[in-house]
């Protein structure tokens, strides 16, 4: 994608390569994007909040923080989850809901490979139980999956800051 | 402008969140421990336990030698170790009636946990609770009371 | 939220730097014991990467039944050796996770967690081993349901009872799953009986209690 790098020699303020290839993608597309993103996590958290205290010992598996924040944060953060993914859908609190995920998803990411190096096994993920089966490299991938996408959404061209 | 307006909606959906969360967090009260994982109803403090006196049995999960150096008045030793030569012994001194204090060594062990878990679960006992603290816990209660005893 | 990623970041940095030192092949083992074996044995190895040698302050296992051995206290510099930890299975059943921490005086990795996974077959699940009427209480049949494991073909089902206060009838249900009926002939009198339940084929032995318990049965 940005192997297209000659020197643009027209106007300064004039978009970038990547962000006018990413401004030709209809708004409807981004829409649909938000809709996917915004309800994978409303359905990750939905599931944890059907079942806080199995999270609170999922969290746990991880054996990075003390058991009392983790089940705070089992309670916690589903709900956090859904209302971003909610933002996302309905546009309103846009921006933050994004925010917010991104810093998720990154933290999660740091947990997953932390616990992986550590030998830890972690039969859990951002998916509560219904990702139990699932290996390393599917979770690994997924995360990456919704943080490229968050953060494509996040530099999306044209957007409005006070709709957001 | 843009930062604050992020910074705005980012506490906005922090807040959100917290409702339900902390909603979530006392409707749940009773079914988890803030301080050790396991839920909250199946976990009883030396003194509560107790206080139950008769209507009590108290089950040492911890190796045969511990059980045999020191143990509970009265407890009943059933470790994993022995496990279908001990449960009926157990289960000739249970009755409906009673509630099951199941302890191992310290807060840390998981033994009574898994014997808790076992007697619940394959032999569907109801009041089964595992004692906060174990068997440390209840020498120091011990100690505690005998020197107020003493005083 | 920075403070929780700070801390996930933290943990990542220290996971890092604790390479150096002593370093070992795996900290997390899985075993997969037979039925019939008594004990599993995780080998933990190692190798002193330093130019220093690392002492072995003290090597503690998370309960009574597992232990661990070091070979040696002090590792020199690039020699190898390995931890066993030992867990006894008793009559354990399902997974279960063993800790091993293990102290040194390298002061990059203070403390290393060994952990030992232990996956038990289990050949039959038996629900409830325990079945009791209370006293006074009409003798009726009790049901134990008997589930065999997929990869433990059962074919038929022995089961006697010690006492002939109880009688038990087997019946199987088709998918490796069997019916045991537990009827006491009378609930006057406080009686007990262990059952016995054999696989046809199999040396190992399962259990399940029936009593006629003193107090009266809370319905």
């Amino acid at each position: 994608m940005l192997n297209d790098r000659r020197p643009v020699v027209s106007e300064m303020n004039e978009p970038s390569t990547l962000n006018s290839q990413l401004s030709t993608i209809p708004q409807f597309v981004w829409r649909i994007a938000d809709v996917i993103v915004g309800g994978v996590f409303i359905y990750a958290g939905a599931i944890k909040v059907l079942d806080p205290i199995r999270f609170a010992n999922d969290i746990e598996n991880y054996k990075i923080l003390p058991w009392t924040i983790g089940v705070g944060l089992a309670f916690y953060l589903p709900w956090l989850e859904i209302f971003c993914g909610l933002a996302l859908i309905l546009r309103r609190l846009y921006l933050g809901g994004l925010t917010i995920l991104t810093a998720l998803i990154s933290a999660f990411l740091v947990a997953t490979i932390a616990a992986k190096i550590r030998g830890l096994d972690i039969t859990c993920g951002c998916f509560g139980h219904v990702s139990q089966r699932w290996n390393f490299s599917a979770h690994l991938a997924l995360d990456l999956l919704l943080l490229a996408a968050l953060i494509l959404l996040l530099f999306r061209p044209g957007r409005d800051f006070r709709l957001a | 402008m843009v930062k604050s307006l992020l910074v705005r909606q980012v506490l906005i959906l922090a807040a959100l969140g917290l409702v339900p969360g902390i909603g979530q967090a006392i409707y749940f009260r009773d079914k988890v421990s803030w301080r050790s994982p396991v839920p909250a109803s199946e976990m009883v403090t030396v003194t509560q336990a107790r206080a139950w006196g008769e209507n009590a049995i108290w089950v040492d999960a911890r190796p045969d030698s511990e059980f045999a150096r020191d143990h509970v008045p009265g407890a009943l030793p059933l470790n994993e170790d022995r496990w279908s030569e001990l449960l009926p012994q157990f289960l000739a001194a249970w009755s409906q009636e009673k509630k099951v204090v199941v302890y191992c060594s310290s807060q840390s062990c998981n033994a009574s946990r898994e014997v808790a878990r076992r007697l619940r679960n394959e032999a569907q006992l109801k009041n089964v609770f595992v004692l906060e603290g174990g068997w440390e816990e209840w020498l120091r209660t011990n100690r505690r009371n005998l020197k107020w005893l003493n005083r | 939220m920075k403070t929780h990623i700070f801390a996930f970041t933290l943990s990542v940095v220290l996971c890092l730097t604790a390479r150096a030192g002593l370093k070992w092949d795996q900290t997390s083992i899985e075993l997969h014991p037979a039925a019939a074996d008594k004990q599993a044995i995780g080998h933990f190895k190692y190798q002193n990467t330093g130019d220093k040698p690392v002492r072995f302050k003290s090597v503690r296992t998370s309960c009574g039944c597992t232990a661990a051995q070091t070979q040696k206290e002090e590792v020199p510099a690039g020699e190898k050796g390995e931890i066993t930890a030992t867990f006894n299975i008793g009559e354990r059943t399902g997974t279960q996770v063993k800790t091993v921490t293990v102290e040194t005086d390298d002061p990059a990795n203070v403390t290393t967690v060994l952990t030992l996974k232990a996956v038990i077959p289990q050949q039959l699940d038996i629900t409830p081993t325990f079945v009791f009427w209370g006293q006074g209480e009409a003798p009726k049949p009790k049901t134990i349901v008997v589930r065999a494991a997929k990869d433990f073909p059962v074919k038929h089902l022995k089961v006697t009872s010690s006492s002939p206060d109880f009688q038990a009838k087997v019946e199987e249900t088709g998918n490796g799953q069997f019916k045991i009926d537990v009827q006491p002939q009378e609930t006057t009198r406080s009686i007990a009986s262990t059952l016995t339940i054999q696989p046809e084929g199999s040396p190992k032995i399962f259990y399940a209690t029936a009593r006629i318990t003193t107090a009266p049965a809370i319905q």
